[in-house]
């Protein structure tokens, strides 16, 4: 009995063992077959030291030559928080040899400051997949770095991959976008600070300054009224005095007009500049007639503009090319223009062309080619104003002008030998800068 | 027609003074007392109770202080006892800007304060042609 019990106790045993050597094959079968087809790149298998990794040769390669080489680091930790797998590039991030971080707690990498943090994203992630930024230490100064943690679970065992971005070089970037916004910003306040100066500046002086100035001019052109009472020295001086104040005028009303030119452009129009050139052909009447000057018009175009502003232009460099005339020689002056297909002064003509080159040429003094970048300076004059009168704002203006247009001006000469500008313009101010 | 009386409002002593000068000289212009300021100008306004008392015309400098041109102006202009009373803005400085905002609230002209003597001469013609 007792035999044949044993016989069947080992029968049922061997039956059970069978059966579930039946099963193991069954699943050895269906991995194989997974392997085969792809649904599984790697297997853990308990082994007599712990868990072992087993992966498809192929696989792993191309697997590990992405994690090894990438700029990320990557790790995979337990439970415990223990390294089971690093990339040499997270050994590089923590300063240390491969062998000394696996094995190893990852808290230990964690900077204390982030240690709490860390701790809070480790405890989320095996919930949820999840983002935080921390800070490394790699025996010198911390490293920041953004992890995502998530869950992988293998046969059943779940741990954690880490994926490591360094932000160092980001953060410097931010940082150095953060002092340059910061230099931007004063450079702002700064350029602000000295637009309302120039702006209190010009308020005092269209007011306060010519309010004096006016007095000034009015009471010594009263004095000269009565000049046949004062003794001949007298005369002289006071007659300084009104040419004095008559200049300042002009500088004052210039400077005006200069800092009233910062204001946008508004009410375009269209302007024939024949008929603008015309009238100021007209306004120069008489000193055209008494220099015997000849002012020599080719057709010019039609454009749209600030009427009053580009007439302006024309007017200073035409009143210049009066002034600074050659003593002796009667003034030429010559203004062609020409379609052009691009704004530059070497573009070629186009009849179609966009812009418009305008060249007021005279046969004057001329100036020294060397101040051509000086002439339209605020102030900058080149002949003396004893032999000729004016502010030195005239040509600032227009320059002034012709960049509110989106314009170009430029000028050449030879001292002795002529002036001649060339002025680009716009057609029309809708169309687009080219 | 008897010469147009011509109330004038300014602060500065000079201005009135060349005013004055200039204009009592003129036949056909009654000078009424020059006011500081475009308070007492209400002020010297609001006094007047025979109607054919009232200027024929007001100049108001805009730089005062307590009411300036513009405020007093805009006074003027929406209070019925004066709006048929020409108004005119003189200033040392005129611009696009006062010249529009002026206009826009009823003035019969802005002019800039006279640099000469021929300046005046023209501003006290262009004054009478406005109230002609």
């Amino acid at each position: 009995m007792i035999k044949r019990e044993t016989i069947q106790t080992n029968k049922e045993d061997l039956e059970k063992e069978l059966e579930e050597l039946r099963h193991q094959l069954e699943e050895a079968r269906e991995t194989i077959e997974a392997i085969r087809t792809g649904q599984i790149d790697a297997l853990v298998v308990q082994g007599t030291n712990g868990h072992q990794l087993y992966t498809l040769k192929n696989a792993d390669q191309t697997y590990r030559f992405f994690i090894e080489n990438m700029a990320e680091g990557a790790v995979t930790i337990n439970t415990q928080g223990i390294v089971l797998y690093s990339n040499s590039r997270f050994a590089k991030m923590a300063n240390r040899p491969l062998s000394k971080v696996i094995g190893f707690p990852f808290e230990e990498f964690i900077s204390t400051d982030s240690l709490l943090f860390y701790k809070q994203l480790f405890e989320k992630s095996w919930q949820s997949e999840c983002k935080g930024e921390v800070n490394l230490i790699d025996g010198g100064r911390p490293i920041p770095v953004q992890l995502s943690l998530s869950t992988i679970e293998i046969e059943k065992e779940i741990s954690l991959s880490i994926i490591l971005t360094d932000l160092t070089a980001q953060k410097n970037t931010q940082k150095q976008l953060r002092t340059n916004n910061e230099k931007l910003e004063e450079i702002n306040l700064a350029l602000e600070l000295s637009n309302h100066d120039l702006h209190q500046f010009a308020s005092i002086a269209s007011h306060d300054l010519q309010e004096p100035l006016r007095k000034i001019h009015i009471f010594s052109s009263l004095m000269k009224d009565k000049e046949n009472e004062l003794a001949p020295e007298l005369r002289k001086y006071l007659d300084k005095i009104v040419d004095s104040s008559g200049r300042m005028k002009n500088l004052i009303v210039d400077i005006l007009n200069y800092s009233r030119l910062s204001a946008n452009i508004t009410r375009i129009e269209s302007i024939d500049l024949n008929e603008l050139v015309n009238e100021i052909h007209e306004d120069f009447e008489l000193i055209i007639a008494e220099k015997k000057a000849t002012m020599n018009v080719n057709e010019l175009p039609v454009i749209n503009a600030k009427r009053g502003q580009i007439r302006q232009v024309f007017q200073n460099i035409i009143s210049n090319a009066l002034k600074f005339s050659k003593p002796g020689e009667k003034p030429l002056i010559k203004i062609s223009s020409k379609k052009i297909s691009h704004k530059s002064f070497d573009a070629e003509e186009n009849s179609t062309g966009l812009y418009c080159l305008i060249r007021i040429k005279d046969n004057g003094i001329g100036f020294d080619e060397k101040y051509v970048s000086n002439i339209f300076d605020l102030f900058e004059r080149l002949h003396s104003k004893d032999k000729y009168e004016g502010t030195g704002i005239g040509l600032a203006i227009a320059k002034k002008i012709i960049e509110k247009h989106h314009g170009l001006i430029t000028a050449s000469s030879k001292a002795g030998n002529g002036a001649e500008f060339k002025i680009i313009l716009p057609i029309s101010q809708s169309q687009p800068e080219g | 027609m008897g010469p147009k009386k011509i109330l004038l409002a300014e602060d500065d002593l000079d201005d009135q003074e060349l005013f004055f000068d200039f204009l009592i000289k003129r036949q056909d212009i009654d000078l009424l007392p020059i006011v500081d300021n475009g308070v007492a100008l209400v002020d010297y306004l609001t006094g007047i109770h025979d109607v054919h008392a009232f200027p024929d015309l007001i100049i108001l400098d805009q730089n005062m202080p307590l009411k300036n041109g513009i405020q007093t102006l805009q006074f003027l202009k929406t209070n019925a006892r004066y709006t048929h009373i020409p108004v005119i803005i003189y200033s040392t400085y005129t611009d696009e800007r006062l010249i529009h905002t002026c206009s826009a609230l009823g003035a019969s002209g802005v002019f800039a304060k006279p640099f000469t003597k021929e300046g005046y001469d023209n501003m006290i013609n262009d004054f009478l042609k406005i109230i002609a």
